[in-house]
């Protein structure tokens, strides 16, 4: 059991980004910014999330957190090294956005040169290399080369590399691109199983249901620039200005105006209902369900995340 | 947790080089010689010899060290480029293992590849030319390699197109030298700078025949190949490896 000063302690700082800049100069001297001053601090135990339109600059942000580009302006630091220090120092769990492993290999041939490269002895890698393939579902592919994965298959293989090692860092870029309904579902419960006080973990996705559902906070970037940073959990969205859900109903429809005076019908018992706050929403649900409603869902038309990812991104355009 | 194991990983870059490199070497090493020899010999018969004193040795050094420069360049073409072409590096990288460690561990494997089948070239060349030394000959290779593929090496950090580029700077530097070479005035003092290419023949004459060669063409060729070759290291140690 760990010292009660231990256990107030604030969650450790693990990555900073200072001002990161990062301009593409072509030969002809024209100049693109891919990121402009971005500043984010990131906290041991923290899932955070990274959202953000095509060409935002996402990718380039994580390539500069391992240290693969070099800032243009500003620093990338973990645990207080300079980026590439560190990832050569203690590695990263790491999945990028483009699987690149080489076509010839075999899929658990090509665990056991990444196991080897991250440092497992060679009496644990046969048990670590099952361990990721079983996780992964990859037995029944684990004698096939690169090149004849199916895009899933492959993504999976790319996940599995990322979880070789039980790094504290996991750098997660587009983690569900091409997998089926069935995985994406897995992946989001093996990331929950990931989750530890001392494990930080960085998801850049398209998919904001996904980021609303694993990640503690999401930043928004647009345009190379952090637009904002979304907590995720709802209790921030209490106050919320104007929100709305859509109710579906099992019985006692004719009830539904007299809680939800502007309750709109979208057909088959749903509705939609504007509120302006989580606590209106359940005062008029509590009343409605005292009538006889029978109340089946309530869903928000948006999450808080995709709200304030549209007003970010709409607002930077 | 602990670093990368990159010296157990060096099998596997040996491996690599012999799958995708080195069986590449021994058949064209193998058809290179056998197709300018074999003809010599229906030629000329009786007459055909292959000792030193012979007309046909200098033949014989230069089918020998073609080969070898042809290697190098095999060897040599993409050992840091196709890793950034291809995005190789993301998940290499995102391991515990320096990348200045990496590949400078995979050009002394690559070395040893090409010593390895120019070994057994050689090996099989000496079984018919019992004059050839096939000490000289690895000590030649050997040579080349830290000279040429030093360029090369410092080339395929620097550019996607590395053999393209080094096929042009060693023909350039050869035709630039030819051209410029004997000529006073800066042109003349610039294409000094260039890689020493003009030596080559001489060496390759040198060291295959007599295991010996100019001491200031040696130093000369081998300075200039392992001061490029530290050149690439410090561009990947200070450089992006994602474009």
């Amino acid at each position: 059991m760990p010292p009660a000063s231990e256990l107030n302690r604030p969650p450790a700082l693990v990555i900073e980004f200072r001002k990161v800049g990062k301009t593409y100069r072509s030969l002809l001297g024209n100049s693109v910014k891919a990121v402009e001053e971005f500043s984010l601090q990131v906290v041991e135990g923290e899932i955070l999330g990274i959202a953000g339109p095509n060409g935002a600059g996402k990718t380039t942000l994580i390539a500069m957190m391992l240290g693969y580009l070099r800032p243009t302006t500003g620093a990338v630091e973990i645990n207080g090294l300079p980026a590439r220090t560190y990832v050569e120092r203690n590695g990263i769990g790491y999945l990028s956005e483009l699987i690149a492993i080489h076509p010839k290999w075999r899929a658990d041939t090509a665990l056991v040169r990444y196991a080897t490269l991250a440092g497992i002895p060679d009496a644990e890698i046969p048990s670590r290399v099952d361990e990721v393939i079983d996780k992964l579902g990859l037995a029944e592919h684990r004698d096939k080369k690169v090149k004849a994965l199916s895009k899933g298959n492959l993504q999976r293989l790319g996940l599995a590399q990322a979880l070789l090692r039980d790094d504290q860092i996991l750098v997660l870029d587009e983690p569900t691109h091409g997998l089926d309904p069935v995985w994406t579902q897995r992946f989001r419960g093996i990331v929950e199983e990931l989750r530890r006080p001392d494990r930080t973990i960085l998801i850049a996705s398209h998919n904001l249901d996904e980021l609303q559902r694993l990640a503690d906070r999401v930043a928004i970037i647009d345009h190379g620039r952090l637009q904002r940073v979304v907590s995720t959990g709802y209790e921030q969205s209490a106050s919320a200005a104007v929100t709305r859900f859509r109710l579906t109903l099992a019985g006692g429809f004719d009830r539904i105006r007299e809680s939800f005076p502007l309750a709109e019908s979208a057909g088959r018992g749903e509705y939609d209902v504007t509120v302006r706050s989580i606590q209106e929403l359940n005062t008029a649900l509590a009343d409605l369900i005292s009538r006889g409603a029978l109340v089946a869902s309530v869903v928000p038309e948006r999450s808080v995340l995709e709200q304030q990812f549209r007003e970010a991104v709409g607002e930077s355009q | 947790m602990s670093r990368g194991r990159l010296g157990k990983y060096s099998l596997w870059q040996f491996r690599d080089f012999a799958i995708d490199r080195g069986i590449a070497i021994l058949i064209i090493g193998l058809l290179w010689g056998y197709t300018l020899i074999q003809p010599l010999r229906l030629a000329m018969g009786p007459a055909f010899s292959m000792k030193p004193s012979s007309p046909t040795w200098p033949l014989l050094i230069t089918v020998a060290s073609s080969v070898v420069w042809l290697s190098v360049l095999i060897a040599l073409n993409g050992i840091v480029s196709t890793d950034r072409k291809m995005g190789y590096y993301r998940f290499l990288f995102s391991k515990p293992v320096s990348v200045v460690a990496y590949y400078a561990q995979l050009f002394l494997v690559y070395m040893v590849g090409v010593v390895a089948a120019m070994l057994i070239l050689s090996g099989i060349l000496h079984t018919i030319v019992p004059d050839f030394s096939i000490v000289n000959f690895l000590l030649y290779t050997a040579l080349i390699f830290v000279a040429m593929g030093g360029i090369g090496f410092f080339i395929s950090v620097a550019t996607r197109y590395d053999w393209v580029t080094l096929a042009a700077v060693w023909l350039g530097s050869r035709a630039l030298r030819e051209f410029y070479g004997a000529k006073p005035g800066l042109r003349g003092m610039l294409v000094q700078l260039l890689p020493p290419v003009h030596k080559l023949n001489d060496v390759a004459n040198g060291m295959i025949s007599n295991g010996s060669a100019p001491t200031s063409d040696v130093i000369w060729l081998l300075g200039y190949g392992a001061v490029f070759f530290v050149l690439g290291l410090l561009l990947l140690r200070h450089g992006s490896l994602a474009d």
